[in-house]
């Protein structure tokens, strides 16, 4: 409770994390109450409404197939949400126990799961991403994995370096001498005191993995076509750019730009907010 | 001296690197569902042709044998070939490489000339209304997505303006391109003295090259303006300014004091362009390898993806090792 009250009483006095949580708390509506927000089902086309220009019927006008722009915007935060989201925690589970192990046992095990995170990271990430999900086959699930896999040495290297740098504090010996196990001491000790890097990049990181589904679903390599995706909205507007009807692409594009930008804000926050000497 | 020394430890580091990426992609391919062969075969061939097929793809081998067949096929320049295209991938790559190069690397340029001076003022001027405007412009260009920036640009400055050429490609149908010597439509057409071409190439590049370089100004900005912040408060330039040096010197001193840092963010983004620039090369029809590896993904074609991310990450991989060594040049400090 009072942690909640210190966070609250913090965020308000953050104009930049409080537009950010707000920008997420939206969206997270917007993701649950889709069906109840949008007029219209995110699949449903109707013909002779086709390429529309935002009216009272449609405010975000209607796309070449006749499907309502904003609904589909509205329905897509169920899907990029969920895809960022899922992709973030699952990095987490990996990353996190990964990077603790290679810092608590250093030496052999510690060398090689460095050498390996080396490895993946010397990919672009964009192009390893578009590899994995062509060879796994393009789906929600696949998309997942993928961001997973891309983003767990992040946080490996994170919570390694930080596990590095306080298993040597005397809290940690005193554990240790009141003869606390190995697994205690890793994840009671050293564990939630190394975290803090971690929460700030997974906020941020919730924005890259929104900006790389969208991206992946752009060039046909992520969320097939007529599904409710901000990237695949974009690829199906592009075309009709050319011939002046920018707001099938326009939305959804600001839609990515909006959570992108909150996620981002709110990392900015808490980079503040969990740093205990600057408070 | 120092920097063949140098240049010989990081090469030690690099090979295990190389190898690991190498390996890496071929097992990305390994865990692709069904056999090679009968991929290749099709679904109409026989037992005895697939049989024959495996033998000659070297399947039959272990598996460690064949990843030492693959290493020795990619070292020799052999990527294998392109099922969709029928060329071998490498040839395809390089045919490709220039249109890409070009535009990723005017990009980084427009980038750096915008992003380094503005980062600079705003670490100078922490509280002026210039510093908030560049913090604020770091936040919107990180979040948008690169390849709807270009379309709204496409939206603006073609269809409603009518100022630069439809996105479809680097040069007009109705231009003769230059004879090709470096594959820079730019630079081959100044050397040809086709001004026609000249003029049309850069207006084909105007906007990609400004999608491209006005969401990168982003990272490179904020690096400047927080390694510059963290210089301008640090000891030495604070005994500068009590010594009285004019501010321009002090400037100097702490900017060459925080390349080190601009040079490695400028060699991350550059490395990942070539990957990253697919999906505004989609937006402009570019023709360079990110509409390659496009294709490739809608047919299917695995080796020319799998070329692809191996020339990509290698290419990344030789950018970092320059940026290392431009680091140790500015860096006199630094001692391996």
């Amino acid at each position: 409770m009072l942690y909640l009250r210190d966070f609250s009483y913090s965020l308000r006095r953050n104009r930049g994390g409080f537009i950010g949580f707000l920008i997420i708390m939206i969206t997270l509506l917007c993701a649950i109450f889709a069906p109840i927000i949008a007029p219209y089902a995110p699949e449903e086309a109707i013909v002779e409404d086709s390429r529309l220009a935002p009216n009272s019927d449609h405010i975000f006008g209607t796309d070449e197939t006749g499907m309502d722009v904003f609904s589909r915007v509205v329905h897509a935060t169920r899907i990029d949400v969920t895809i960022a989201v899922f992709g973030t925690l699952l990095s987490l589970l990996i990353g996190i126990p990964i990077g603790l192990a290679a810092a608590y046992r250093e030496g052999l095990f510690g060398e090689i799961t460095m050498r390996i995170a080396d490895v993946l990271q010397a990919f672009p990430v964009f192009i390893l991403a578009i590899a994995l999900v062509s060879i796994l086959g393009n789906n929600v699930q696949n998309i997942i994995i993928a961001i997973a896999f891309l983003n767990a040495p992040i946080y490996m290297r994170f919570v390694r370096s930080e596990v590095l740098s306080i298993k040597q504090r005397p809290y940690v010996e005193a554990a240790r001498c009141a003869g606390m196990s190995n697994l205690k001491i890793m994840f009671k000790e050293l564990l939630p005191n190394s975290l803090r890097p971690t929460m700030v990049q997974a906020s941020i990181n919730m924005g890259w993995a929104i900006l790389l589904t969208a991206g992946l679903s752009f060039i046909g390599a992520g969320v097939r076509v007529p599904t409710a995706e901000w990237g695949s909205m974009i690829a199906i507007g592009a075309p009709l750019i050319i011939t002046g009807q920018w707001w099938s692409s326009f939305f959804p594009g600001v839609a990515i730009g909006i959570t992108v930008l909150g996620f981002a804000l709110f990392g900015d926050f808490l980079r503040l907010y969990l740093d205990p000497e600057r408070r | 001296m120092r920097i063949a020394k140098y240049l010989g430890k990081r090469l030690l580091t690099f090979i295990p690197l190389l190898i690991g990426v190498i390996l890496v992609v071929f097992v990305l391919v390994r865990l692709l569902p069904g056999d090679p062969a009968t991929r290749l075969a099709g679904n109409f061939a026989y037992g005895d042709t697939i049989a024959a097929l495996r033998e000659s793809m070297g399947l039959d081998k272990p598996i460690w044998q064949q990843f030492f067949i693959y290493l020795g096929n990619v070292l020799q320049g052999n990527l294998g070939e392109s099922w969709f295209t029928n060329k071998p991938i490498l040839d395809d790559l390089i045919v490709r490489f220039p249109a890409t190069l070009e535009l990723i690397t005017l990009s980084i340029l427009f980038s750096i000339a915008i992003g380094v001076p503005l980062g600079i003022v705003a670490a100078i001027k922490p509280k002026s209304i210039f510093s908030r405007i560049s913090t604020g412009y770091g936040f919107f260009a990180g979040s948008i997505a690169d390849f709807w920036f270009g379309l709204m640009l496409v939206f603006v400055f073609f269809t409603t303006l009518n100022w630069f050429p439809a996105p479809i490609g680097r040069l007009d149908l109705t231009i003769t391109p230059p004879l090709q010597i470096t594959g820079f439509l730019v630079i081959d057409s100044l050397l040809a003295g086709n001004w026609n071409a000249l003029m049309n190439s850069i207006a084909h590049l105007a906007l990609p090259v400004l999608t491209l370089g006005l969401i990168n100004v982003a990272p490179i900005m904020k690096m400047t303006l927080s390694s510059m912040k963290e210089v301008m408060e640090s000891d030495f330039i604070n005994h500068a300014k009590v010594l009285g040096l004019s501010d321009k010197k002090v400037m100097r001193y702490a900017l060459r004091n925080s390349l080190p840092s601009i040079v490695t963010i400028l060699g991350v983004i550059y490395g990942s362009l070539l990957g990253g620039a697919v999906l505004v090369e989609t937006v402009f029809g570019w023709g360079g390898l990110g509409q390659y590896v496009t294709q490739a993904l809608v047919n299917k074609d695995y080796s020319a993806i799998q070329g692809f991310v191996l020339v990509a990450t290698i290419f990344s991989l030789f950018i970092y090792l320059f940026v290392d060594l431009i680091y140790m040049i500015f860096d006199p400090r630094i001692k391996f």
